[in-house]
């Protein structure tokens, strides 16, 4: 039988990554209103595109990384230049949120679909940041690859918070989420907020990515069921509570795991989702932020 | 007629007509302004919601030291153009801030050149707390919290409501509609700016709140900072006011009948 502490372990791994994918989901919405559903899909990209320059082109890894982040920054810059840019500038009235999600949809299955040409079916992992065989420590048989995970989810976490507490960029990043008009009256440029969050965001899910490709392996459809995750997990926090969605994430990772473990591997997901809508069905108010304060 | 150390009349015996040139003569910032060029200098302002004109050909100059009410019903155009000045709004035409040409919808532009609006409504950060509120007016001259919290501009936002020092922790969403209304001035005020747009700063708010922001804006107004006020109820406004400017049906136009304004601030006559 599995012991608790390895499947403690496995969805600590698993809910780091959607914590990050959970946070890059609900940072993003608090900037701009926007809802990423590709976000999962740059993890994949940064899992894949590390995986083919090392093992088809025999690049060093670190290169390999540099190259990738590199790449994804760009085309989440020129994404946003042309195609979200777009949509928050335009004088037409219709409503911004609605249309750049139907944007980041798109942009998703764009993603998927350029995967499947250029990787196929395969599946595809970045050789490990720490390699070397499983640790065992007081019997708990412990992957490196979710050591470095959880520990970089960690030092994300705590960065993040840090940047928006003890920085004026990062109240700045705050306040737009917060209030975007009222941003706008202090003179904070939202668009600037919003093309370098959607940029580090990618960039990070990206990194994230990298990691847990020696752990799960990717496909060219890895991305979505990971970057849905994400937004459910952000959902739970209302999309505007980036500590709650990162709560939320691990919460998620954590019952996968003692799902898969205890009841059935097989119907994982299926019980993941059937409880969670008993909890929206129980608790409607978890989706919104239902004890929010209000400026008049 | 009694003029105040700036030139303004005392209570509701105003005699409006030669006030300003009064004022020029009295007080020094305003005769420095017949050298520098003007606060602001509206020309020809058009701001357009899709096919509706919200405001039509505003034109109207406001002097440094200045303190211009701008009145007019509800709906009629005085936010929209306070926003459009400000840099919030796309507009058409051209506004001057001390000579230079302020690129239209250009928000940042107007707060770096140290024109500072206090909108209608407040339009605070819920969760965010009042010294982070503060602090924040302060990004239109730096990014440094260090700089920030460590500035004049910082530390004279701070001490312009003093009765708002023992919630600096406190989230905006739960204060006072008065407290918000501080805040926000508060925050407006640590932009360091030259020039205050107001937009309404008494609405819903009780009597007694009310004379306090008006206090302090008359402070404001003493120490030398230019103010453009937005008021529906001109009554108040105009006690501490040395012009008026009237937007009805989207067209500005500087109201220079000294029986009408006198009418006004004695808290009559039609807006």
């Amino acid at each position: 039988m599995i012991k608790l502490g390895d499947l403690v372990f496995a969805g600590l791994t698993n809910g780091s990554i959607y914590a990050i994918l959970a946070l890059c989901v609900s940072v993003l919405f608090r900037v701009s209103g926007i809802i990423n559903f590709a976000v999962g899909d740059f993890a994949m990209v940064g899992a894949m595109g590390a995986a083919f320059f090392v093992q088809n082109d025999g690049w060093n890894l670190a290169l390999a990384i540099v190259v990738v982040l590199i790449f994804i920054g760009l085309f989440a810059y020129v994404f946003d230049l042309t195609v979200l840019r777009a949509a928050f500038e335009s004088r037409r009235g219709y409503d911004k949120v609605t249309a750049t999600f139907f944007y980041t949809l798109a942009l998703s299955f764009f993603i998927e679909g350029v995967a499947f040409h250029m990787f196929g079916t395969e599946v595809h992992a970045a050789p490990e940041l720490w390699s070397g065989y499983t640790l065992t420590i007081a019997g708990l048989h412990i992957q490196r690859a979710g050591v470095i995970i959880i520990g970089a989810a960690v030092v994300t976490g705590v960065g993040f918070a840090a940047f928006i507490q003890l920085s004026l960029v990062g109240k700045a990043v705050a306040a737009c989420g917060e209030n975007a008009f009222g941003a706008r009256v202090v003179g904070i440029r939202q668009g600037s907020y919003r093309r370098g969050t959607f940029v580090a965001m990618s960039v990070l899910a990206g990194l994230f990515g990298i990691m847990l490709s020696p752990v799960t392996g990717f496909v060219y459809n890895s991305g979505s069921d990971l970057g849905w995750t994400g937004v459910v997990a952000a959902a739970f926090a209302g999309f505007t509570r980036p500590g709650r969605a990162v709560l939320m994430g691990i919460a998620i990772g954590l019952a996968e795991a003692f799902i898969g473990g205890y009841i059935s591997t097989e119907y994982q997901e299926a019980f993941l989702y059937l409880g969670l809508v008993l909890i929206i069905l129980c608790y409607p108010g978890v989706l919104g932020a239902g004890n929010l304060v209000e400026v008049d | 007629m009694i003029l105040d150390e700036r030139g303004r009349t005392a209570g509701n015996e105003v005699q409006w007509k030669n006030v300003r040139e009064a004022q020029r003569e009295v007080s020094e910032p305003s005769s420095v302004s017949t050298q520098q060029p003007p606060a602001l200098v509206v020309s020809n302002v058009h701001v357009t919601y899709g096919a509706f004109v919200a405001v039509e050909e505003a034109n109207l100059t406001v002097n440094e030291g200045d303190c211009i009410v701008m009145i007019g019903p509800n709906g009629n155009g005085k936010s929209t153009l306070a926003m459009a000045i400000a840099g919030l709004l796309q507009r058409e035409g051209t506004v001057h801030v001390f000579g230079e040409v302020a690129p239209p919808g250009n928000a940042p532009w107007m707060v770096r050149h140290r024109v500072s609006l206090v909108p209608e409504r407040r339009q605070l950060f819920p969760h965010l707390s009042v010294i982070d509120h503060i602090t924040l007016g302060c990004y239109a001259w730096t990014r440094s919290l260090r700089a920030a919290r460590t500035s004049h501009a910082f530390e004279e936002a701070v001490e312009l409501f003093p009765e708002l020092k023992p919630c600096h922790k406190q989230l905006a969403g739960t204060l006072s509609g008065g407290q918000q209304q501080m805040l926000a001035l508060a925050r407006g005020l640590s932009a360091n700016p030259r020039v205050l747009i107001i937009d309404e700063p008494c609405l819903g708010l009780a009597e007694v709140v009310s004379q306090r922001v008006y206090a302090a804006l008359k402070q404001l107004n003493n120490q030398g900072r230019t103010i453009l006020l937005i008021e529906e109820k001109p009554w108040r406004a105009l006690q501490i006011s040395n012009g008026a400017v009237r937007v009805k049906r989207g067209v500005a136009e500087e109201i220079t009948s000294a029986a009408e304004l006198s009418m006004m601030a004695a808290g009559g006559g039609e807006q």
